[in-house]
């Protein structure tokens, strides 16, 4: 039987003596199938289940958590107790019955997937090597009354496919890298269907990128990863002092570039109606006409309106932290055809496999597994894998005034980890380019 | 009883072809920074099993009922066939330690006065998460294997922010002490990690000598370490002379478990000895496939994955190395590379490993400029083939199991 939010906010009471106290106590429910696909055969199935709780109690920057195992009464109260005895001998683990929970019943949808994924994979990459994953993720918050934190639940199924796959090339068979990352919906299966297609057409082979500095064309919104690794990292609140740090309502780009976080955006990978505090979620513009907008902010690091609804946790056992969600970057009103006209020579990216940002020096870099020249104005050769690294304040400078008029979802980027702890995030952006950037081979 | 119940369930799936893992885990963290503190204390209990019923499958949950829901559901779905491997049989039974976790040590002070001195101002400890914690792990099997083992960690992560004028860099180390803290070491590589690439000047010259410091020559190790638990090798691979004569690499984790994650006996393999290609790291499974005997390789890095070959505490042998001056003095040209500023890059398959790090320039066998950042690109199989010299400065690092590793002499590298 499920205890009620008010209980649980009664047992937080003594924890939250004065106006400096804040307490909460957070509940995950996960399941989580995995199977691993090779040449469409499905082998090693695995589910995990799993449940715990943490109770958190925040005083002037002062931050202390109690996480348990389990989600029964027992765990919660025990977890409640932890926490207002932080150096007593911890309580011994209660003995667990394997009776105390009624069998979940079985997922239809995993069923139905490893159906539907055997023909889909053997039409458009009959030889591969896939994990697919599916996350049914149930939190529930319950805030001691801090302002702007109401108990919430959250329900996320998420979907992902990464590996490999062998395709065919002009000269010869490659392996091929693959990521798709989307909430569960009816038309998941589409566009994965969609993205196989695109990610197996025949190409030439690639050569290596050379050691040059670029103009690079984003496109396929592999814009939006560029933006996540500097605006939404840098924009985190209480991220380190980085070259955003001290230039608030800077102009620091063009004027047409609108750039924010929105969680609400449910249909992206990154998306939720509540964090994981207890907050509403709202949409924050990280830029706004080209100048430094506002922090992405949780409940320790909230200004005058409040937290703007990012505090997010990676599981129950960690502290929340100030994080993006979905990277959003408005339209323009250039075709594909213009942009690469106005790229002249440089580099057409449409794929991106990772990024990383370096925030004290402000230092960029994304990995590609291939791309395309730009010669002219037209494609050229297929180079990669490499890598575009550049400095945040240099690349912000340098986004050509005209952006692409098609918002393209980038579902290669999925989860992002900050210390350790990793969350979903995702993005949709139009074409973007981007000069004077470092190209290089990895 | 919940095993009882949770055995019996998986024999009534796989007759003879099951195993029964649990692990609790305690741990104190402290999380500190200029203005903030945390503190957490976590409980944690994990439970998996993985049995043969027309293939292999796998579950775990936080705990027994959750389990069986799991083994219920996994059950369900489709697997490829594959025979199970023959179990494991032994008793191995210590009494766990029951006594409460204590606090972790509080630290930041003393490792920001020596950060702030060995950086000689230019660098600040900008933050310092540390964890103390034990685990106890339980092994059952079909084969009436019962193993209870208990393990105890002091780790963390600490920050570092060097600034010169307008410029600023930042650096992250990881540690692992097996004994007591090592602050003084610690407190070197986030100086000098956070420092040095700020320095105006990279690589004055294309091609010398290449000193590694025991954290790059970790990272380098740990970057090709899949090799060592490769069903197929590369074709660049030649068995007798994978390295230089010089190099001996060896696994033994004897000191921290008597048994891995599938209750097979911990023993001390040699990956590589005097530079040839030595045993493979095998788990159950590849055992069964390679048609050899388990070494004692089954890695779990968590209760949610099932057991994998890996290393599980890898270091380069070092009683024929040198001293590090030693090493330093016999370089006439050549860059000390102190710290990565990007991760290693290893591409086994295509022979390819590319690294990037800032450090210090030697020019007849002496320290002299710093050096902002460079990088060295090339074959794994040179860069085996020409390690020219082992110190005996052996440190370990987790990446994230103990990889341990010396000052080490690469020659004829080339510097972008």
């Amino acid at each position: 039987m499920e205890i009620e939010d008010g209980a649980i906010a009664r047992w937080l009471d003594p924890l939250t003596l004065t106006r400096d106290d804040s307490a909460d106590v957070f509940l995950e429910t996960r399941r989580t199938t995995t199977v691993e696909w090779r040449d469409g055969m499905p082998a090693e199935p695995r589910v995990a289940v799993e449940a715990g709780v943490s109770a958190r109690h925040r005083r002037k920057g002062r931050d202390r958590l109690v996480f348990l195992s389990g989600v029964e009464e027992g765990d919660i109260r025990e977890a409640i107790r932890a926490l207002q005895k932080p150096h007593g001998k911890p309580p011994p683990a209660p003995p667990r019955r394997s009776g105390d929970h009624p069998e979940p019943p079985p997922d239809p949808s995993v069923e139905r997937w490893t159906r539907r994924l055997a023909p889909v994979f053997e039409r458009h990459v009959p030889r591969h090597r896939f994990r697919w994953s599916l996350d049914e993720i149930t939190r529930r918050v319950v805030p001691s009354g801090s302002p702007g934190s109401t108990p919430g639940r959250s329900t996320r199924r998420l979907f992902s496919l990464e590996g490999t796959f062998v395709a065919a090339s002009r000269r010869g068979d490659e392996k091929r890298s693959f990521s798709f990352h989307a909430p569960e919906a009816d038309g998941t299966a589409d566009e994965l269907r969609e993205a196989l297609t695109r990610a197996a057409v025949a190409r030439e082979r690639p050569i290596p990128a050379g050691d040059a500095g670029g103009d690079v064309l984003f496109a396929a919104g592999t814009a939006a990863f560029l933006f996540h690794e500097i605006l939404s990292h840098a924009l985190e609140a209480g991220a380190d002092e980085n070259p955003l740090t001290l230039l608030a309502a800077a102009r620091v780009s063009i004027p047409d570039l609108d750039v924010r976080d929105d969680p609400m955006r449910l249909d992206l990978f990154g998306g939720y109606e509540r964090d994981d505090e207890g907050t509403r979620a709202r949409s924050v513009k990280l830029l706004d006409a080209g100048r430094v907008g506002g922090k992405l902010t949780d409940h320790a690091h909230a200004e005058a309106r409040g937290s703007t609804g990012h505090g997010r946790r990676a599981g129950p056992g960690d502290l929340p932290l100030a994080r993006g969600s979905n990277t959003l970057v408005s339209a323009g009103s250039g075709t594909s055809e213009e942009m690469m006209r106005r790229l002249g020579n440089g580099l057409w990216i449409d794929e991106i496999d990772s990024g990383a940002v370096e925030l004290s020096s402000g230092r960029f870099r994304l990995q590609f597994p291939r791309a395309r020249r730009i010669r002219r104005g037209r494609l050229a050769e297929e180079i990669g894998p490499g890598l575009v690294a550049g400095e945040m304040l240099a690349a912000l400078s340098a986004v050509e005034p005209v952006l692409g008029r098609e918002l393209h979802v980038c579902r290669s980027l999925g989860w992002c980890s900050r210390g350790g702890q990793v969350v979903p995030v995702q993005g949709e952006a139009p074409d973007v380019i981007v000069r004077r950037l470092s190209v290089r081979d990895r | 009883m919940i095993h009882g119940e949770l055995e019996s369930a998986l024999e009534r799936r796989a007759p003879g072809a099951w195993e029964l893992y649990r692990k609790t885990a305690e741990t104190r963290e402290l999380d500190l920074a200029a203005a903030e503190r945390g503190e957490a204390w976590r409980r944690e209990e994990g439970w998996a099993a993985r049995w043969w019923d027309h293939g292999m499958r796998f579950a775990s949950a936080s705990d027994p009922a959750r389990l069986l829901s799991a083994i219920s559901l996994a059950g369900r779905l489709p697997a490829a066939e594959e025979p199970p491997p023959p179990l494991p049989k032994r008793e191995v039974h210590r009494e766990p330690d029951v006594a409460p976790v204590a606090p972790p040590p509080e630290l930041f002070e003393p490792l920001a006065q020596l950060v702030s001195e060995k950086s000689r101002g230019e660098a600040v400890l900008s933050s310092l998460t540390i964890r103390r914690g034990r685990s106890v792990e339980e092994i059952r099997n079909a084969a009436g294997l019962f193993v209870r083992m208990e393990s105890s960690l002091l780790d963390g992560v600490a920050r570092a922010l060097g600034r010169r004028g307008p410029r600023a860099c930042e650096r992250r180390a990881l540690f692992r002490w097996d004994t007591e803290p090592e602050l003084s070491a610690l407190a070197g590589r986030l100086a000098d990690g956070a420092t040095l690439p700020l320095a105006p000047r990279g690589a004055p010259f294309a091609r010398g000598g290449w000193l590694l410091d025991p954290a790059v020559a970790a990272a380098m190790l740990a970057a090709i370490a899949p090799l060592f638990s490769a069903e197929t090798l590369p074709r660049w691979v030649k068995r007798g002379e994978l390295a230089s004569r010089r190099v001996t690499i060896a696994d033994d984790a004897s000191a921290d478990a008597p048994c891995d994650g599938e209750g097979t006996t911990t023993r001390r393999v040699l990956a590589v000895e005097a530079g040839a290609l030595g045993a493979r790291f095998q788990d159950l499974r590849s055992a069964r496939r390679a048609a050899a005997h388990p070494t004692g390789h089954g890695v779990r890095p968590s209760y949610r994955t099932p057991p994998a070959p890996g290393p599980r505490r890898l270091f380069f042998e070092t009683a024929g190395g040198v001293a590090p001056l030693e090493l330093l003095a016999g370089v006439a040209r050549g860059i000390f590379a102190r710290a990565l500023t990007a991760p290693v890059a290893v591409d086994l398959e295509a022979d390819r490993y590319s690294v990037e790090f800032t450090g210090v320039v030697i020019v007849g066998g002496r320290a002299a400029e710093p050096v902002a950042g460079t990088r060295v690109s090339g074959r794994v199989s040179e860069f085996l083939g020409r390690i020219a010299g082992v110190a005996t400065d052996r440190q370990f690092f987790p990446m994230p199991y103990p990889v341990g590793a010396p000052t080490l002499l690469v020659e004829r590298v080339n510097f972008e």
